[in-house]
């Protein structure tokens, strides 16, 4: 499934942070100018309130707006900051006269129907004492919370009133589009100013539409961006992944193109060639193994076929019969002698092999194993030389003797006529030693990491020779491989090599 | 015909020349690289019967070597069937390729074919006037009626057939039809020519005096 790709589930995990982060961005702006938006008008509505409480001096003249209608502070009008007004409350009939002609005049003198402010007062017992042409009819007294409350409402969280101001702080409300601001006197009388907020909530809307668009742009560039990050991070997986493809679909030679990966991904690079080369190398052994052991089995059914073939194509002496039977059972014996090899190979490669591990003694065993290869040796005027001291392995005696006789015959058979085979052993605390040394031809240096590889062969023209399968190392290192020791080889070109094998006693 | 097998393995050596001369062919055998490479520069033999895995130069050098200088045709004998190999073989030079174990009248069939084919012959019946000659059961008919001839003599008259109205000297008809295990008595090629004319008919094969023999 498609949506069960890396890819896609990195894409739906950026595109939901994405979103969590835009939302609460948004939103958070939206607050912030909204507050600032409401505090604006806080300030502009006090800024009005406050011209009330400084009304204009009656004899100013009548083209004079009044100082609230600017948002000013009376500065150049009104009373003097210092000049007691409000003693009495607003209720006092020179204050109040001073505030209805003020009124009269902001209303008079702003009749423009632009004009969004509009202010009622009322007295302390609730009764509208004045307000102006604009203001909505059902506004309501806004209800006197108390001295402590009001501190605590305090619209500019500052509780020093502005100079010259009244005593009380300023409280704000909201009643729908509306934004109201009032101000307590001292007697519970009660001024306030409000305005209409629909040109803000307008330009509120706005921002907030333009904070959805702007929000979508990103969020869409983000998973852009998200899903061209994802594809170049996921390039090199997908590189490694169609090699890996080729590979299983049987393409052994394949390799993971570092120049596809980055940095992190290098190391599985690395790993997966290594193994994918060691893979490609074992299978072309087994490959090669196969071939090798088929190769070795059809040149005696060949000479089987051929043989009985010719025998039968028409009547014979018995002379001839019986040369083509001999024929057939040197054929037959040459199969059985790889058979029981390959067998053997395959038990102790797959470990079936029981390997006894028992203390023997090694002198014994080689003594056995020279006195059978001596009329071997003989044949060919070759002196066997024991220096074997008494020594204990471990191990199966049975398979060391294998090995040891085998090393034998191969020291005999590669040798000069006349020549020597040198045995000698030495032991350590871990491990015995022991060297089977001949006076051979040698072997080429590059032949030597292969001796021990099934059916490799150093000199190809003794390679049919009867008995000799190009298996008779390669189970020799299996079974000391079981052993846990090892093999040396040394040659010397022309003098002879050295076949040592390490036993280790534990 | 004369047939060289060059196979390391003496008892499918034996096999292969016992029932190459029951073919009626001239056979001589090489047990390794070296004696086959100097036996098939020395000889024109028909075709060459070569293992690859041989001692000393394998068949592959051999045949890479033997290329330089003759065309015989050779049918190589290989354990192996990987395609690599048959391949190879085919490009190095060989001619045919047969996988072991091996049919032995595969082996014979495929030589036969071969042999033709170097002599330009596509078929396995050759027809002289009134002769005709079954190279694949080696059989003589002359209108029709069987003409019972000796291996040697059918070797003559097959190998004369197959270089039609060429001149054969006496030296290559000794070369092909006598191979080195051969005595010398046996070598008496006017005895079998006069048998055969006996058999066939006086004019059936011409004496060029001096030069050898040939069917026209």
């Amino acid at each position: 499934m498609i949506f069960h790709s890396i890819r896609w589930r990195l894409q739906a995990w950026h595109g939901l942070i994405l979103v969590v982060v835009l939302t609460g961005f948004g939103f958070t702006a939206y607050h912030v100018a909204r507050d600032n938006q409401l505090r604006r008008i806080d300030q502009d509505l006090d800024q009005r309130l406050m011209a009330i409480f400084r009304p204009q001096p009656p004899d100013r003249p009548p083209d004079r707006p009044p100082d609230w209608q600017h948002g000013g502070h009376g500065q150049r009008g009104g009373f003097p900051p210092n000049e007691p007004r409000n003693e009495h409350g607003f209720g006092s009939p020179d204050f109040l006269r001073h505030i209805r002609e003020a009124v009269q005049q902001g209303g008079a003198l702003d009749p423009s129907q632009t004009n969004i402010y509009y202010y009622v007062m009322w007295q302390q017992d609730g009764s509208i004492l004045a307000h102006s042409p604009g203001a909505p009819e059902d506004v309501s007294a806004p209800e006197h919370p108390g001295p402590q409350a009001l501190k605590a409402r305090n619209a500019f969280g500052k509780t020093t009133p502005p100079e010259g101001g009244p005593p009380m702080p300023p409280a704000a409300r909201s009643r729908g589009q509306l934004r109201e601001l009032f101000r307590f006197g001292p007697l519970g009388d009660c001024v306030l100013v409000g305005r209409s907020m629909s040109p803000d909530l307008t330009a509120m809307r706005r921002l907030a539409l333009w904070l959805i668009a702007a929000g979508a742009t990103v969020l869409l560039l983000g998973l852009a961006g998200g899903w061209w990050v994802a594809t170049r991070a996921i390039r090199p997986i997908e590189a490694i992944s169609a090699t890996a493809v080729k590979i299983a679909g049987g393409d052994l030679a394949q390799r993971i193109n570092a120049a596809d990966t980055d940095s992190e991904l290098d190391r599985l690079a690395g790993v997966l060639n290594s193994t994918f080369a060691r893979l490609e190398a074992a299978f072309a052994q087994q490959a090669q193994f196969t071939s090798d052991a088929s190769h070795e089995l059809r040149t005696p059914v060949a000479v089987i076929l051929s043989q009985t073939q010719i025998a039968l194509s028409r009547q014979r002496p018995s002379a001839e019969y019986r040369e083509a039977l001999e024929a057939c059972e040197r054929a037959a014996k040459r199969m059985r002698n790889l058979t029981e090899s390959l067998l053997q190979l395959a038990r102790l490669d797959a470990g079936q092999e029981a390997m006894k591990r028992e203390l023997f003694d090694l002198s014994r065993i080689v003594r056995e194993c020279v006195d059978m290869v001596r009329p071997l040796a003989a044949e060919r005027g070759i002196k066997i030389q024991c220096d074997v001291p008494s020594l204990e392995g471990l191990g199966d005696a049975g398979r060391i003797g294998q090995v040891i006789t085998n090393l034998l015959t191969n020291a005999i058979h590669f040798n000069r006529d006349q020549g020597e085979v040198r045995l000698s052993a030495r032991g350590e605390s871990d491990a015995v030693f022991l060297a089977v040394a001949d006076t051979g031809q040698g072997i080429p240096a590059e032949d030597i990491p292969h001796l021990f590889q099934r059916f490799y062969r150093v000199e190809k023209s003794r390679s049919r020779i009867q008995g000799r399968n190009g298996l008779g190392l390669a189970i020799c290192k299996a079974i000391i491989d079981a052993h846990g020791g090892n093999f040396e080889v040394s040659s010397q070109p022309g003098a002879g090599s050295t076949f040592t094998v390490k036993l280790p006693l534990r | 015909m004369r047939v060289l097998a060059v196979e390391d393995e003496p008892d499918l050596l034996g096999s292969l020349l016992k029932a190459l001369r029951e073919d009626g062919y001239a056979v001589d055998g090489a047990p390794d690289g070296e004696d086959g490479l100097y036996k098939a520069e020395s000889y024109d033999y028909d075709a060459i019967v070569l293992d690859i895995m041989l001692p000393g130069i394998d068949g592959w050098e051999l045949l890479r070597r033997l290329r330089k200088t003759k065309k015989t045709p050779v049918l190589m004998l290989t354990a192996r069937d990987a395609v690599r190999d048959r391949v190879r073989g085919l490009d190095t030079g060989a001619d045919d390729y047969l996988v072991k174990p091996f049919e032995l009248v595969e082996l014979l069939a495929r030589l036969r074919a071969l042999i033709r084919r170097s002599a330009s012959q596509a078929q396995a019946r050759l027809e002289i006037g009134s002769v005709a000659i079954d190279t694949a059961a080696r059989t003589v008919t002359r209108d029709g009626e069987v003409v019972t001839l000796t291996a040697r003599e059918y070797a003559l008259l097959e190998f004369l057939a197959l270089h039609r109205g060429k001149v054969v000297t006496r030296t290559t008809l000794y070369e092909h039809l006598f191979d080195e295990t051969d005595d010398t008595l046996s070598n008496l090629l006017d005895v079998h020519v006069s048998n055969i004319r006996k058999k066939l008919g006086h004019d059936f094969i011409t004496t060029r005096r001096g030069h050898g023999y040939s069917i026209e």
